[in-house]
Order: structure tokens, then sequence, then C-alpha cells
């Protein structure tokens, strides 16, 4: 009787151990993804205690707060985590041979690839950022239907830079070897310049740097889409600031496609 | 205890000799390490230039604690990150085994035998940034204050140690998916940042306690930082810290066993 | 005392079923389904000190989760074990030390550097003194022929050159028990050969005791007298290699060489013909029905020569892979 019983006990507690450890998996992994985000929260409040005034950059603390979480926004779209060394590595192993074999490009498939994959990653993050959002939904201000249209066109074109800057680095691969370290370094770079760090009107003291990074496609990739959205940029300044974005995009379509181009008739000439 | 000391003395020679194959891949690393805390240094000059200071940390004493957090990220990953981040390759693959064959603690095993040299430099950056932020600030040469400086940052290193190796234990039947190298950096965004930024609030006041006391991840980096530049507020806290050092340590052992245990019952 | 003695060792695992679809895997996150696998059921034998033995078995048996269990890598769902007179799962320090695992398709020496770091490692490993460190090394790197080769990175060592390493450092400190999972796996025929040698030779100097698995009859063939065969879990034989042909061949390979310079053309009456070449030809003919088949046959033709042979070993052994735990029904009793 009693071991009949300590077997029941032994598979409840089996069953409990194995429901929470999936349970805690999900909230662990969400909790810690956060974390960096509500630090800087807490330590932009610290800043704006600290300095005594309302304004920093003309940031007030709530729409810094809304900076930094529609940067994650910004992020989701613009990011391509492991492309340029995928397709790198694809060149170096000679995997490349299945895109020319089949009657496919490789770009454009790459680029339907990401686009569905990053559309699944929207989809399942939704909820954990619904949650965030609506949390500080007080420091948000919806914009007018205009902006929502802006926003969307910059944000659809971050993908396209995103996701084409990162393809020129992967086809450099036809030439250079170290395309992993070299996307470390770009990557570590990019955090800053492109605005994921803080807002880049804080460089204002430093207006060259300020102008500089302006004219780069990186700061597309994260602060200009928040921007837009915060009704930071508006009139001209939003108009001609989607422009360049859109040349951008056009040039390092271009520009990529060119190279891929170039490297295969390098790759076929040298047997890969 | 000799012998391990022996050990280790020869995976770290074998360690370098193994990374000085690639020279080039090393370069790129301590590259990339030089850059990085170029840009938190920059981050952190353009934050004082809003403010005199970030909670009650004016800008000399909070570059020492940057300084401080970068030789402590830099010797953990030196000496156990890559190790840690392997173990769930080890699992996978089940080479694994080896390890257990050997006449050799399983956990000195897993977490030391590759030292990571090109994460070393951290370190010594670290050491250097400490070293300015204190000449700038006009500190004058205090011995004891020096020792129980090293005494707490070794026991915040052993803290975060403790850490790593519950965080590797938990990867066996947790977070199968994610990979250590991110969930480590995400968890240690607690100790990047003085703890007094979790002094406001209605949730953030809590969240402070509960990781300075309960899970005390914060006190890796700001036990020590605050032992050089500040007081220790309370004045217990250092002992504190060096008991929870030896609990998560012990604990971290037992779950690690406990991890070893469940895989040689269930795998094949 | 025997040096490793099994018994009823079993082993039992689940593995989690994964579901199909998007539903399935959303599904997965809050309920799991596992199944029950039997990867060894209550296998039992005895080794003794010197022998070499070969553990038979196609892919999934369970040959490497039983020698897995012998060292003591993993637990047993039920039995017991002894192991150089320790239970192998307790891992004693000293039970550790008396033994080594060597396994073809992993390599546990370091990749960039030369085999002498990973063999300097060794020696602090298992704390072996200076003097008998070198000494060892000297006699196996003798025994493996690749003294000059012990100073070049792993990486740029050949397979065959890598194996040897690998045996070298398992026996750097002297085990007394050898096991070997598919030692020669991806290896060409003479790299095989010399491991086959290099193994032979230091079982008699050093009178190790080795249990090996391996896919390869050749290897069995060369080096092993006893055999232990298991399929499906189950161990379904245990003695020598020359026995297996009796309890699991009940076919006999006849060859026949007739008058004139071509094979009759309805010889298939007889048998299964494997194979034809001029007036030679070789027929498979069941083990019980031998004679009968050979007295028609004389009876009909007129054979020069007349030779019966086993299947080769390998073939045979494939057939009871194949069959799985039952052997030839009119042998039993024997």
């Amino acid at each position: 009787m009693t071991q009949g019983l300590r077997k029941y006990l032994k598979i409840l507690r089996i069953s409990l151990v194995e429901r929470l450890a999936y349970r805690a998996d999900f909230f662990l992994t969400t909790f810690l993804r956060f974390l960096p985000l509500i630090t800087t929260f807490l330590l932009w409040e610290a800043i704006y205690r600290g300095s005594g005034t309302d304004q920093i950059a003309g940031f007030t603390r709530d729409s810094m707060i809304a900076y930094l979480l529609l940067v994650q926004i910004s992020r989701m779209f613009s990011s391509m985590p492991g492309l340029s060394t995928g397709i790198a590595r694809d060149i170096r192993d000679g995997n490349l041979k299945k895109y020319l074999l089949q009657p496919i490009d490789m770009l454009w498939y790459l680029l339907s690839y990401r686009g569905a994959h990053k559309i699944a990653y929207i989809a399942t993050t939704a909820l954990p950022y619904g949650v965030l959002f609506l949390l500080f939904h007080e420091v948000f201000t919806l914009p007018s239907a205009w902006t929502w249209v802006a926003y969307i066109v910059s944000l659809l074109l971050a993908f396209l830079i995103g996701f084409f800057f990162e393809a020129c680095i992967g086809v450099a691969g036809f030439w250079i070897l170290e395309v992993t370290s070299l996307m470390y370094i770009i990557n570590i770079v990019n955090f800053f310049i492109s605005g994921q760090m803080f807002p880049l009107d804080l460089l204002e003291r430093y207006p060259y740097v300020l102008d500089v990074l302006n004219v780069l496609p990186f700061h597309y990739l994260a602060y200009f889409p928040a921007m837009v959205f915060l009704e930071k940029k508006q009139g001209t300044e939003l108009l001609v600031g989607l422009l360049i974005e859109a040349l951008w995009a056009l040039a390092l379509i271009l520009l990529s496609r060119w190279m891929y181009r170039l490297g295969l008739r390098h790759y076929s000439a040298y047997g890969g | 205890m000799w012998r391990y000391l022996k050990l280790w003395l020869s995976l770290a020679k074998f360690s370098l000799l193994g990374e000085m194959a690639f020279r080039g891949n090393f370069l790129v690393k301590i590259f990339v390490e030089v850059l990085w805390l170029a840009i938190l240094l920059v981050f952190n000059f353009t934050l004082f230039q809003q403010t005199t200071h970030i909670e009650n940390w004016d800008v000399n004493q909070y570059l020492f604690f940057i300084g401080c957090y970068f030789a402590m990220g830099g010797l953990i990953e030196t000496l156990f990150l890559e190790n840690c981040n392997q173990f769930a390759d080890l699992i996978r693959t089940g080479d694994l085994d080896f390890f257990l064959l050997k006449p050799i603690d399983e956990q000195f095993l897993v977490s030391c035998k590759h030292i990571d040299w090109s994460c070393a430099p951290n370190f010594l950056l670290g050491l250097g940034v400490m070293g300015y932020a204190l000449w700038t600030s006009g500190w004058v040469l205090n011995y004891s204050q020096i020792f129980a400086f090293v005494a707490l940052f070794i026991s915040g290193a052993a803290l975060a140690y403790g850490f790593l190796l519950l965080l590797t234990s938990a990867s066996i039947w947790l977070m199968r998916n994610q990979s250590l190298y991110e969930m480590w950096w995400l968890f240690t965004t607690l100790m990047r940042y003085p703890r007094e930024i979790f002094s406001h609030g209605n949730w953030a006041t809590p969240a402070g306690f509960f990781f300075s006391f309960v899970i005390p991840i914060m006190l890796v980096t700001n036990v020590p930082a605050r032992m050089m530049v500040k007081t220790l507020e309370p004045s217990w806290l250092a002992w504190y810290a060096l008991g929870s050092a030896v609990v998560v340590l012990i604990v971290s052992r037992y779950v690690f066993r406990a991890a070893l245990r469940r895989y040689r019952s269930s795998s094949s | 005392m025997p040096i490793i003695e099994a018994n009823g060792l079993s082993k039992t695992y689940r593995v989690y079923q994964k579901k199909e679809g998007l539903l399935g895997a959303l599904r997965g996150l809050w309920r799991r389904e596992y199944k029950e696998v039997k990867a060894v059921e209550s296998v039992s034998f005895t080794i003794e000190p010197g022998e070499i033995v070969g553990f038979l078995g196609p892919n999934g048996a369970g040959k490497t989760t039983t020698l897995k269990m012998l060292a003591g890598l993993i637990y047993p769902s039920a039995g017991n074990a002894q192991v150089l007179g320790h239970v192998p799962w307790e891992r004693a320090d000293d039970f550790r030390r008396r033994f080594a695992l060597v396994m073809g398709q992993k390599n546990q020496l370091w990749w960039d550097l030369p085999a002498a770091d990973s063999f300097q490692l060794h020696r602090e490993i298992y704390s072996l003194s200076a003097e008998q460190f070198q000494r060892t090394l000297g006699e196996l790197t003798d025994l493996f022929g690749v003294k000059e080769l012990t100073r070049q990175p792993v990486r740029e060592l050949s397979l065959g050159e890598r194996m040897k390493m690998e045996l070298i450092a398992a026996l750097l400190h002297q085990p007394r028990l050898l096991l070997l999972d598919e030692p020669t796996i991806g290896l060409d025929v003479v790299a095989q050969v010399t491991i086959q040698k290099c193994l032979r030779d230091y079982n008699s100097i050093r009178g190790v005791t080795i249990l090996l698995t391996s896919h390869y009859m050749r290897d069995v063939e060369a080096l092993c007298k006893r055999v232990l065969v298991i399929t499906h879990g189950k161990l379904v034989y245990d003695g020598p290699l020359t026995g297996i042909a009796e309890r699991f061949g009940n076919e006999k390979l006849v060859k026949l060489q007739f008058d004139g310079t071509e094979t009759p053309g309805d010889l298939g009456a007889f048998g299964e013909v494997t194979s034809r070449e001029g007036p030679i030809a070789t027929l498979k003919v069941e083990r019980l029905r031998v004679a009968e088949v050979m007295a028609a046959m004389l009876d009909r033709y007129t054979v020069l020569d007349v030779s019966i042979h086993d299947p080769p070993l390998d073939q045979m052994i494939a057939k009871v892979f194949e069959e799985g735990t039952t052997p030839a029904p009119e042998l039993v009793e024997k």
C-alpha cells in the first residue's frame, strides 16, 4: 500500500518538475531578455534625477523611455542575425552550388526566407512586447495616421537596408576570409552609431559627428524609425529622411547584386 | 590541491599554445574588446555631460565602477565562460563522456579545461580604467584598502562563477535552445550598474533588494567597487558578500552534480 | 577473479516524442509525451583477465550503451556489474585510473596541438611519474610506429595516425582494461590492419583485457577468439568465434569444378547458385541437405573437384542481425 502510494508520489513529482521546467524556461528567458531594457530605463531615470532638468537633448524622461522601447521595434525589423556569416560560410564551403544548380537567385531567396522568418518572429514575440508596451503605455502619445504610414515605410526600408547591408558583407566573403570577425566589429560599432545605445541627439556637442552619422545608413536601422514614431521628424525633414533611406536601400540592393555577380565570376574563374 | 594547481597551469599553458596557432583570431578578439570598452566610455562621458552624478556616484567613481565591471567580466570570460558555454555542446555530442572517464573532479575539468586567453586583456583594460579613475580623483595609496578590495574582488569573482555554473547546469533542462553566452550576458546586466539605480519606485526597490540579497548578483561588482571609492553601506555588506559567495559556490556544486547525474541516467 | 562481471544489465531511457506542426510545438510547451526505449535488456556475461572479446551487433543494438555502463558513464536501469572489482557507475578514482575507453568516432586529443602536448596533459591528469611516463610513452610510440609524428599538430595527421595517437593516450596510464568502440571506423584497410596488429601485440606484451565493438568482421576475426552478439538489446550469443557458424549458419557453400568448359545450366534445382565462372560454380545449400545434394550431383555430372565451406562470417552475422534473435530452429537443440 505505502509502496503503491510512493510510486504515485514519485510520478507526481516527476511530472510536476517537468511541467515547471518548461514554463520556467519560457519565463526565465523572457525575463532575461527584458533585463537590459529595464536596467537602461532605471539608469536614465537616475540620470534625469541627477541632472535636475526635465529635458536632455530634447528628450523628456517619458520620451527617452519611449525611444528606448521603439528602438527595440526598429531592431526587430532591421537586425539580421547570422545572415552575412551564413552567406560567407556557404561561399567557403561550396554550398553556394545549390543556388547555382537550381533556378533560384541566392539573394532573393534569402530575402524571402528572412521576410518569412521576421513575420514569424514578430508574431511570437508580440505577446511579451505587447505586455511591456502596455506597462509603459503612459510614455507614449499615439501619433497621427500619416505618421503611422511614414513609420511603417521607414520600418520596411529599415528591413531592406539591414538585409542588403549584411548581404554585401556576406558576399564580400568571395574575397575575404574573416567575415565573422568583421561582422563582430561592425555589430559593436553599429550598436552605437545606429542609436541603439542612446538617441544620437545626445552628441549635439559634436555636430560634425552627428552630420557624418546622419549621412551613413546605420541610423536608419534603429534611430530614424523611432524618431518618426515620436514625431520628432516632421515635414520636409521627414520626407528628406525617408527619401535618403529609400536611396540607401536602393543603393545597397544594387551594390549587393553587383558584388554578387562579380563574386560569382571570381568564384567560377577560380573553381570555388 | 597541489595536483590540481599543476594541472591547471598545464591547461593554461596548452590553451595559450593552441590560441597562438590562430594569432589573427586572437588579435581580432582583442580589438573588438578594446572597441567595446571605448564605446562604453564614450557612453559614460556622454551621460556625464548631462549630469554630475548618477545617484551618488560622481564621474570618477562611476568610471572606477565601469573598470571594475570590465575587469570582473574579463576574468570570468578568461577563466570560465567559454568552458561553460561548451558544456551544452559536450552533452549534445556525448563528448562529456571523456571528461567523466578521467580520475579528476568533473566540475574542475568542465569549467576550467580551456583558458580563453584572448579575453585576458579585458581584465588588464579594466585594471587600467580603475587605475586611471583613482589617479584623476587624487586617491592616496592605502595598502589595507587595496587588500580589502582584492579580497572582495576575488569573492565577487567566486560569486559570479557560482552563478555561471548554476546557469550552465540549469541550461541542461531549461533553456535548451538558448546559447549560454547570451543568457550570461543578459543576466550580468545586473552587475553592470550601481545598485542605487534600483532604489526608487515601487517595483525597482524590491527588485534591487532581491538581486542584492536573495540572488546577490549585484554584489559581484558593487561591493568591491564601493569598498574602493565610496564607503560600504551597510557596513556588514562585505561579510554578506563573502558569505553568499560561499553559499552560492556550495549550492552551484550541488546543482552541477545533480545535472550530471541526470545526464548519466537519461542518456544511452 | 574476472575483470568484468555483468549481471542482468538493462537500460531503458525515454525519448521525447516531438509533435508535428506549429500547433504540436505549442502543445509541447505544456505537455510532452515520451516513448520508452529499451536499449539493453538483461545482459549477463563475464570476461577473464587477458581476453580479447568482440562485441558484435547492428547499429542501435545496444553495444555502445553496454560499454558505457561498464565504463560507469551511465547508470543501468536494472542489473549489476563488477568491473575491476568496482561497481563502475560509482566511478571511484581508483577505478577510473585502471581502465580506458576509446571511441573511434570521437577524438579527445587537442586538435590544434601536437599529440605530445595532449600526452603531457594525460600525465598530469593521471599523476604519472616522469620516468614511468617517458618509459611507457617510448614503448607505445615504438609499438605503434609513430615516434616522429608526436610533435605534429593533431589536425595534420591522417585518420589512422590520429587513431594510433588516441590509443597511445588511452594506454599511457597502463590500464588493465581497454574498452574500444569502433576503433577502426572510417579507416582504410592498411590502417585497419596495423591497428589490429598493434592491439594484438600490446595485448600479448601487457596482458591487457580488451572488449571491442566493431562493424568490421575483419577486426573481430583478427583479434578475438570469443565474441558476444547482441541484437535488439539482448545477448543472443556468447562463445568462440568459430561457434557462430554452427549456431547461426544453417547453410553451407559447396564449390564444384565440373568437367568441360562450362557449368551445367540446371544447377538451380540443387540450391541457390551464388557464382559461376567457367567450369566452377558455387552453390548455397542447406546444412542438413548437403550430403543428399552431393550424392545427387555426383550421380548426374562429372565433378572434378568439390569443397565445402562455411559462408563468410560477415554474411552470417549480417543475417543474424537481420533476423533478430532467432537462430536456425533445428540447431537449437545441439
